[in-house]
């Protein structure tokens, strides 16, 4: 079972990884810059959540197990 | 056009039936590739993406390509492989048999250190460069770049406790590591660690034991990822 905040911990960890790491073949990145950037304000939601959720105290208090 | 989502050296593996995905070989490297994909991005389409690849890493190693990488044909595929081939190769050697974990730190208030005393700059990553984005600064109170300054120290030194406690025995866990450079607001720590994929519940076993040690910080732990913060060059 997981919490509304440890799907968000989760889902930022993927967009970091699927849109900042993974192997770059030059030139052939089809999302636009501009895509990108939307995708990094709905992450600045995603980390205010998180700051309610920790104040909320329903972060959990241990790493989750993967 | 066509999408790629990893590159792997098991050419001959049986890919899962029912998405359209095919190979494109260039020697013992394939790409894996499959029908080009909606270019606006959500949460679905990167973790539909994401079960994708988690199900090729099922039983492959491999390097994850970035989301959003579409070539022309299978013929751009082959030619992109065979141009890097012994780049891809060194990589997939590194991440052999290993998995990605991805760790973050949070100290109390928002990224200031945990002992802060002053409820008033408690989040000395946001209020005071908020502040110093003025124009040449007018307008601040009389003493906001000291108070900035000490800020600024708090959270170095928050940051550099995270790296001591945190950090370095996870890194003891880990075949390799990925720091990134500047933590966001908050975060006192955002890294990536190379586990071999039969330790990775020794290293979340350590995950708590660190949370154990350090109760005034939060830390996540999620993964397994497929190693993209090891995929480069």
């Amino acid at each position: 079972m997981t919490t509304v905040a440890e799907q968000d911990v989760a889902l930022v960890d993927l967009i970091d990884r699927l849109l900042g790491g993974g192997v770059v073949i030059a030139g052939d990145i089809t999302l636009a810059a501009a895509d990108v950037d939307l995708v990094y304000l709905g992450l600045r939601a995603v980390i205010a959540s998180v700051a309610t959720a920790r104040e909320q105290g329903v972060l959990p208090e241990t790493g989750s197990a993967p | 056009m066509i999408t790629l989502y990893a590159i792997t050296d098991h050419p001959t593996a049986a890919l899962p039936a029912g998405v359209g995905l095919h190979a494109v070989a260039d020697g013992e490297l394939s790409a894996v590739c499959g029908p080009a994909i909606a270019k606006e991005i959500s949460a679905d389409a990167l973790w539909a993406h994401e079960r994708l690849v988690e199900v090729l890493m099922d039983g492959r190693d491999l390097l994850p390509v970035r989301y959003g990488t579409s070539l022309p044909d299978d013929a751009a595929a082959a030619r992109a492989l065979e141009e890097r081939h012994g780049t891809y190769a060194a990589a997939l050697e590194r991440v052999r048999g290993a998995v990605e974990l991805a760790v973050r730190v949070f100290g109390e208030g928002g990224g200031a250190s945990a002992d802060d005393p002053s409820p008033g700059e408690r989040s000395p990553d946001r209020g005071p460069r908020e502040r110093s984005a003025a124009p040449d600064g007018r307008g601040d109170p009389p003493g906001a770049g000291a108070a900035y300054l000490r800020a600024r120290a708090r959270a170095a030194a928050a940051e550099a406790q995270a790296r001591t406690r945190v950090h370095e025995p996870l890194a003891r866990a880990a075949r390799a590591t990925a720091l990134a450079p500047l933590p966001r607001a908050g975060e006192l720590l955002r890294a990536a660690y190379l586990v071999d994929r039969d330790a990775t519940a020794a290293f979340t076993a350590r995950v708590r034991d660190v949370q154990e040690r350090c109760p005034k910080l939060r830390i996540t732990c999620t993964g397994p990822w497929p190693p993209y913060s090891f995929a480069g060059s």
